[in-house]
């Protein structure tokens, strides 16, 4: 516009050269009427006179002349000027036309731009005058702020505002003052109701300088403005979504913070600072180093901080150790992200920790459990044999695995009928215990092992867990169990039997005494040795010899020894069978220990039937006795029965076998709470079946007739019954065979 | 001459039986079915230094036997034949000097060592 007025100022060159030919035109005029005016004074009107009418002519034709030639020289000099400075004009005018034309075409494009900036921008031209009274508003404050201009101009600024609160009306006042100082301003925001819209209030920002004419003087204020409502909305709408995720992220019982490369937290959530004992306030702008009292944990997390802002990798830290301000040492897994945010120089780290101490600890605990029920199943002596419902193997325990020969892994999925192939039978009670969904017990399953009959308690359980039903195999084997409940059954046979042998003894052992007895004066009265024999048979007259004789090839004595040895042998099984009662203790006395092996092995070396069919004299005793053991508390003829008894099958034992040089050893020692007593010999041993079997009531290894079958079983109950011991034996075909008595200590010291 | 041995017991083979195993060992003996008789006949004043005393007897028990024998005879010296099992002796005879090894259960297979304690006792007997 500037540019425009300096243009209209400056005169043209062709309206110089125009007023330059319109003066010269002029005085030629003048002169011209000057000439004629003289001519005419002479003779106005009238034919020139005679009287120098030539020189009267020529003057005149001069004077006509002379203008015209003064006129012609003029006008060509001027054509000739005129020309040039037409030219030099013209050449200006181009250039001027060119520049203007160019300077017009910037004029319009800016104004153009102008335009289009004040159209397109959110921005709008205002002016007030001297009064502070808007005087214009552009076309686009209608169309930004929907406030038709009539409600605007002529008012000053203020009568628009709401200002409803304290801090509005100071607002407000200092605007004012600034405006009533001339002073521009910048950015001045303020809420109006006015317009057709007063429900909605529009926030608009202001900006504007004051404006002075060329005097200098105040003519008011020119400025932009703009509507920022919706700016606001959404910075309050921001502002609100921050609250709420604020919100949010202090309710996720998580740790989220972000924080910069120097640990300084930039951002916490409420999990965040709790853990460090603090407000989100306080730890926000903190440093991790300050806050964390475990220096090493502090260090390795912000070395991970750095390394997540340095890569711009995120990074996951599946287990770290976080110790809290309390002191309580959490597990945390972490995940580190790098962390980019407008008002951030710097890249930043944003974290998500989360604690899975307890998820860990349940982790860990189930691992253990599951090792501590493995062990115990492994644990237990009993066959376990877990199967799905078509009998599948899922689970072996260490015995199954050692009854099968076959590892778990190698065992799992196959049918359990193919490993273990004497419980196929079984799978009818697995699927009955699946259905009915109770066990199902086979009591006493005779199973074989190697040749050799087992028994076997055999339970299925069926799993009634949702996940996985199926069964568990139980097997015990109860063999053992099975023969000591045979014998505790024997001998509460025996039991009885020793109760209605002691009461019946009397009857018995009274004929057998008739017997014995009978049989033995029968010898002695034929024998020939005898004085009084000779005598009566001398008296009736019979010959004594010839009498033996006649009862010897009549076999007579013979039948007569047979009918001693059968009383004698019955007279055992009586006194063996009362053996099996239980007697009073009235018996148990204190007893030299060294005395009685030695009565012992007195009685062996008389024994009757030892002398008889083996030679105890053979047999080298050995006597490896405590020295420091002499009183044992027991009943001293029961312990010696025990002991011959031991003795007696030692004897027979090596006598079988045709050892060379058969020894027993008798050994004392003293334990901790029994006194052992051992009978070691040097026989033929025995093999397993026969140990396991060997105190069982009638077990004999001998011929039949030659022992009853009693002797170790009631050795055994005297030990163990009457006298609250241990007996034991250990064996090897072809090693020999050590019986162990054990007599409690207890009473020795009550002695 | 040594004195009676008296056998009481009510089982007459065993009393026929010891009474004659012990007379071919040179004793004098004189048995009885119970103890009511033998003391009739100890009445006539025969000595007798030892005696084998039954336990079950008709008329009364062993012990009770033994009890009045040495009242009334303090010098006569016991064994006892028993069939029962579980005899114990009674402190009361044990305090008269009995023990376990006056006491022969029946049966015997060999009368020898009731001959010998018999002859031991009533050797005694003559000595003292």
């Amino acid at each position: 516009m500037l540019n425009r007025s300096r243009l209209l100022i400056r005169p043209p060159p062709a309206a110089r050269l125009a007023a330059w030919l319109a003066r010269f035109f002029v005085l030629a005029l003048l002169i011209m009427t000057a000439v004629d005016g003289t001519t005419m004074a002479y003779e106005p009107g009238q034919e020139p006179v005679d009287t120098g009418e030539l020189p009267m002519m020529l003057r005149l034709t001069f004077w006509t002349l002379l203008p015209v030639v003064l006129i012609t020289i003029a006008s060509l000099l001027w054509s000739w000027l005129l020309r040039r400075q037409v030219a030099h004009r013209t050449r200006q005018l181009q250039r001027e036309l060119g520049e203007r034309q160019q300077a017009e075409a910037a004029l319009r494009e800016s104004e153009g731009r102008f335009r289009d900036v004040t159209e397109a921008a959110s921005d709008w031209i205002w002016e007030m005058d001297a009064n502070l009274r808007f005087t214009y508003l552009s076309e686009r404050f209608y169309a930004l702020t929907g406030i038709a201009p009539q409600h605007v101009l002529g008012r000053a600024r203020w009568e628009l505002a709401t200002a409803e609160s304290v801090a509005d009306q100071q607002k407000w006042r200092q605007h004012r003052g600034t405006l009533e100082k001339h002073q521009p301003f910048r950015d001045f925001v303020y809420r109006t109701h006015i317009g057709d819209r007063p429900s909605n209030g529009r926030y608009l920002k202001i900006s504007g300088k004051p404006i002075y004419d060329d005097q200098g003087r105040f003519v008011g204020y020119r400025g932009t403005g703009t509507d920022i409502t919706e700016q606001i909305k959404a910075e309050t709408a921001l502002q609100q979504s921050e609250l709420r995720l604020r919100r949010n992220i202090d309710l996720v019982p998580h740790m989220i913070f972000a924080k910069d490369r120097n640990g300084h937290f930039l951002l916490a959530n409420r999990a965040t600072a709790a853990a460090y004992g603090l407000t989100v306030e306080e730890l926000v702008d903190r440093s991790h180093g300050v806050v964390h009292e475990i220096n090493e944990e502090a260090e390795r997390m912000l070395a991970d901080d750095r390394e997540v802002i340095d890569s711009g990798a995120s990074k996951l830290i599946a287990e770290e150790s976080f110790t809290d301000h309390t002191g309580h040492a959490r597990i945390m897994q972490t995940i580190k992200i790098p962390f980019n945010e407008p008002g951030l120089n710097e890249t930043a780290v944003l974290g998500v920790a989360i604690d899975i101490t307890e998820q860990k600890q349940a982790k860990e605990e189930v691992a253990r459990m599951r090792l501590y029920l493995r062990n115990i199943i492994d644990s237990m002596p009993s066959v376990l044999i877990g199967v799905d419902p078509w009998g599948y193997i899922t689970v072996l325990n260490q015995p199954a695995e050692q009854a099968c020969g076959a590892s778990w892994e190698i065992a799992q999925g196959r049918f359990f009928g193919e490993l273990f192939p004497q419980l196929e039978s079984q799978f009818e009670q697995v699927c009955e215990a699946i259905r009915l969904g109770s066990p199902i017990k086979t009591p006493r399953m005779t199973l074989e092992d190697h040749g050799e009959l087992h028994y076997a308690d055999v339970m299925v359980y069926p799993l009634i867990a949702d996940t996985a039903s199926g069964a568990v195999i139980r097997v015990d084997d109860v063999t053992a169990r099975v023969r000591i409940e045979s014998m505790m059954v024997q001998t509460e046979k025996m039991l009885s039997v020793g109760g209605l042998a002691a009461g019946m003894a009397h009857e018995i052992n009274n004929p057998l005494g008739a017997i014995l007895q009978g049989s033995q004066n029968i010898l002695r009265r034929i024998a020939l040795d005898m004085p009084q024999n000779r005598a009566v048979a001398e008296a009736i007259g019979i010959d004594l010899d010839r009498l033996n004789r006649y009862l010897e090839q009549r076999r007579v004595l013979h039948f007569l020894e047979g009918i001693r040895e059968a009383g004698a042998r019955a007279a055992k099984i009586v006194a063996d069978m009362l053996s099996f009662s239980r007697r009073s203790e009235s018996r148990f006395a204190p007893v030299d220990l060294e005395d009685l092996l030695e009565t012992v092995l007195r009685l062996a070396a008389s024994d009757y039937d030892l002398k008889k069919k083996y030679d105890f004299k053979r047999i080298t005793i050995q006597r490896d006795y405590d020295p420091t053991l002499h009183v044992v508390y027991c009943d001293k003829t029961e312990i010696e029965q025990v002991i011959l008894n031991l003795l007696k099958n030692a004897a027979q034992a090596m006598a079988e076998d045709g050892a060379s040089c058969p020894t027993i050893t008798l050994r004392t020692r003293r334990e901790p709470h029994y006194v052992l007593i051992e009978v070691i010999d040097n026989g033929p041993g025995m093999d397993e079946k026969i140990l396991k079997r060997i105190f069982e009531p009638f077990f004999t290894t001998k011929e039949v007739g030659s022992g009853t079958g009693l002797g170790l079983s009631v050795s055994y109950f005297i030990v163990t019954e009457q006298h609250r011991g241990k007996l034991s034996v250990a064996s090897k075909p072809g090693q020999g065979a050590c019986f162990s008595i054990r007599l409690p200590i207890g009473r020795e010291a009550l002695s | 001459m040594t004195g009676w041995v008296l056998i009481v017991d009510d089982e007459e083979m065993i009393r026929e039986n010891l009474k004659a195993y012990l007379e071919d060992e040179g004793l004098r003996v004189m048995a009885f079915e119970s103890v009511t008789p033998a003391l009739g006949w100890l009445c006539e004043g025969d000595p007798c230094p030892v005696c084998i005393m039954d336990m079950r007897l008709p008329d009364m028990d062993g012990n009770s036997a033994i009890r009045i024998l040495h009242r009334l005879y303090p010098e006569m010296e016991f064994l006892i034949h028993t069939g029962s099992s579980s005899y114990s002796l009674p402190d009361d005879l044990r305090a008269m000097g009995l023990d376990d090894d006056r006491v022969y259960q029946k049966p015997l297979s060999d009368m020898a060592p009731l001959a010998a304690a018999v002859r031991s006792l009533s050797g005694r007997e003559n000595r003292s």
